[in-house]
């Protein structure tokens, strides 16, 4: 017997605390609430959730179809420290604006992430919403943006951290596939959202500088105030986001803080369009 | 070791493929005798060391005068101080774009021909070398195709893209001030009037025109890493009263990391350009 879902909003354009008990969750009696809300909210935080390794999959499961990133189905260590997980050096980029998954034409729905250990300072997650962000820019900039398409690949966010990689390196990022995408993606459900971040390595047909030049001005616009939430994390918290409507990056922290997140993923339902 | 007439002139050859050492005393230098000697061989070797000749900063001016026009900053001063001290330097901030490859003066339709450098305060912990790359012989270097394939392209260049390398997330007013500053379309490869053709790459190579962006990084990439591979390249470990002079028309530098409370401290006069990048 589950109850209507509480929940509180945090700040007017982005985010919602949902107050629910573990145990309601795992059942699985409010996803469909919070799938329409994690849409409408783009983050939805679950302060202290306590989920276990076990409980984060099988709230996962609970929302739709669970994305593992590796054959053993297990969560994935989000970890500067090499030893806790593997692509430590992919993981510096994410202290600058992304989605995830840019190189799948259907891109991941949504991320949950659940703080396991803390640093001491830094190491909060901030999230910015692309739908609001588009929503609130002038008409005749929505349209003379649709229809404009970026370039994204993984050495776009590598260039960031590494701005002069061998060729070597160079070569091993564009191993992953690129993809180019609308930079105003319109959902079946008739929103709009921008799609940037530093995956976007260019606007093809457009001038480089220029093109360069719209890709800073959308994402400082997108991740201005009032679009965006910074969640500073307490252990045990659970944070889910639509990634197809956000954006997020971390907050630096000293790499030998053992600070360590679980993330899982939900599959991918709709295609960029 | 090649010697003049006067034998007071000697210089010898740093690595194969860049730089030697001039070995004057200070007096030979600002007398101006051997300018002529100096230019070529600066033409021929990329970088040129005077080793602890100690030049104070007036002798610094009088021997760049010797070697050609003597270039000014923008607001007219001799001597620029190269710190990332913001007190000793207004332009501090831009420095940072210095531990990148790159050349000096891609804005002007004439680049400046050759900086010198003096070296007055070192970095206590000895950091902070000066890098160079000949672009010259890398050029030279690159397998036919590769020349071929180059022949003829176009590259934007901006002090903005410099400046995304330490400021990758730049707010849009921050990027619109950087693009104020300059943009320049300049080839790929420079064909000069001695008939020698040098590579126009660096951190200030924002994007091949004309083609896909992720193949034009993929190019501007891999022509910077092929023309700073060992044998192109010398770092230059400071002493104090060296003095370091580079063809800026054909070669690349940079400063490697020194952190930003360095007392290191050098002082660049430079030489006007003679020649337009085509």
């Amino acid at each position: 017997m589950t109850g209507a879902l509480r929940s509180r909003v945090i700040k007017p354009l982005i985010g919602a605390e949902v107050l629910a008990d573990k145990a309601a969750l795992l059942a699985g009696g409010h996803a469909a609430e919070i799938r329409a809300l994690l849409e409408e909210r783009g983050v939805l935080v679950f302060p202290q959730a306590n989920f276990s390794e076990a409980e984060q999959i099988a709230f996962t499961r609970t929302l739709g179809a669970y994305a593992p990133d590796t054959p053993d189905e297990r969560t994935t260590a989000i970890s500067l420290d090499p030893a806790l997980g593997a692509n430590a050096d992919y993981i510096r980029s994410s202290f600058f604006w992304h989605f995830d998954g840019y190189m799948n034409d259907v891109p991941v729905l949504a991320s949950i992430l659940c703080a396991r250990v803390l640093s001491a300072q830094g190491g909060e997650t901030e999230f910015a919403n692309t739908y609001a962000a588009f929503a609130a820019l002038p008409e005749e900039r929505q349209q003379a943006l649709t229809g404009l398409t970026a370039v994204h690949a993984l050495a776009a966010a590598q260039l960031s951290v590494e701005p002069e990689p061998s060729h070597a390196t160079f070569r091993h990022w564009q191993q992953v596939r690129c993809n180019t995408l609308p930079l105003v993606w319109t959902h079946r459900s008739g929103r709009r959202s921008l799609v940037i971040g530093n995956t976007a390595a260019g606007v093809p047909g457009m001038d480089p500088l220029d093109a360069t030049g719209l890709l800073i001005e959308l994402r400082d616009w997108a991740t201005q105030e009032r679009f965006t939430y910074c969640h500073t994390w307490q252990a045990g918290d659970c944070v889910i986001w639509d990634n197809t409507g956000t954006l997020h990056r971390a907050r630096p922290y000293d790499p030998a803080s053992g600070r360590l997140l679980t993330r899982t993923k939900l599959a991918g339902e709709e295609p960029f369009a | 070791m090649a010697t003049t007439a006067k034998t007071r002139f000697v210089s010898e050859p740093i690595k194969p493929e860049i730089g030697s050492r001039i070995l004057a005393d200070k007096a030979a230098l600002l007398s101006g005798d051997h300018a002529t000697q100096i230019m070529e061989l600066l033409e021929q070797r990329g970088i040129l060391l005077f080793p602890q000749v100690h030049f104070t900063d007036e002798e610094q001016i009088a021997f760049t005068r010797t070697l050609g026009k003597f270039a000014p900053e923008m607001r007219g001063e001799e001597i620029y101080k190269i710190t990332l001290d913001k007190t000793q330097t207004a332009t501090a901030d831009y420095l940072r774009g210095t531990f990148y490859w790159h050349f000096d003066g891609f804005m002007n339709k004439v680049p400046i021909r050759a900086s010198l450098l003096s070296s007055k305060v070192l970095d206590p912990q000895g950091r902070g070398n000066t890098e160079f790359a000949n672009t010259y012989a890398a050029y030279d270097s690159l397998p036919a195709e590769r020349k071929a394939q180059i022949e003829g392209l176009t590259v934007v260049h901006a002090l903005a893209a410099t400046q995304l390398d330490h400021t990758p997330e730049p707010s849009y007013a921050q990027w619109q001030e950087w693009r104020a500053i300059g943009r320049a379309e300049l080839p790929l490869v420079w064909n000069h009037t001695s008939g020698r053709k040098s590579l126009v790459i660096g951190n200030s190579a924002h994007a091949v025109l004309g083609i896909e962006p992720l193949e034009s990084k993929d190019l501007l990439v891999f022509l910077r890493d092929w023309a700073t591979q060992e044998r192109f390249t010398y770092s230059h470990k400071w002493q104090v009263g060296d003095a370091v002079m580079w063809d800026n028309t054909g070669s690349l530098h940079r400063a490697t990391e020194y952190p930003a409370d360095s007392i290191r401290m050098l002082h660049r006069t430079k030489l006007e350009g003679e020649e337009p990048i085509v």
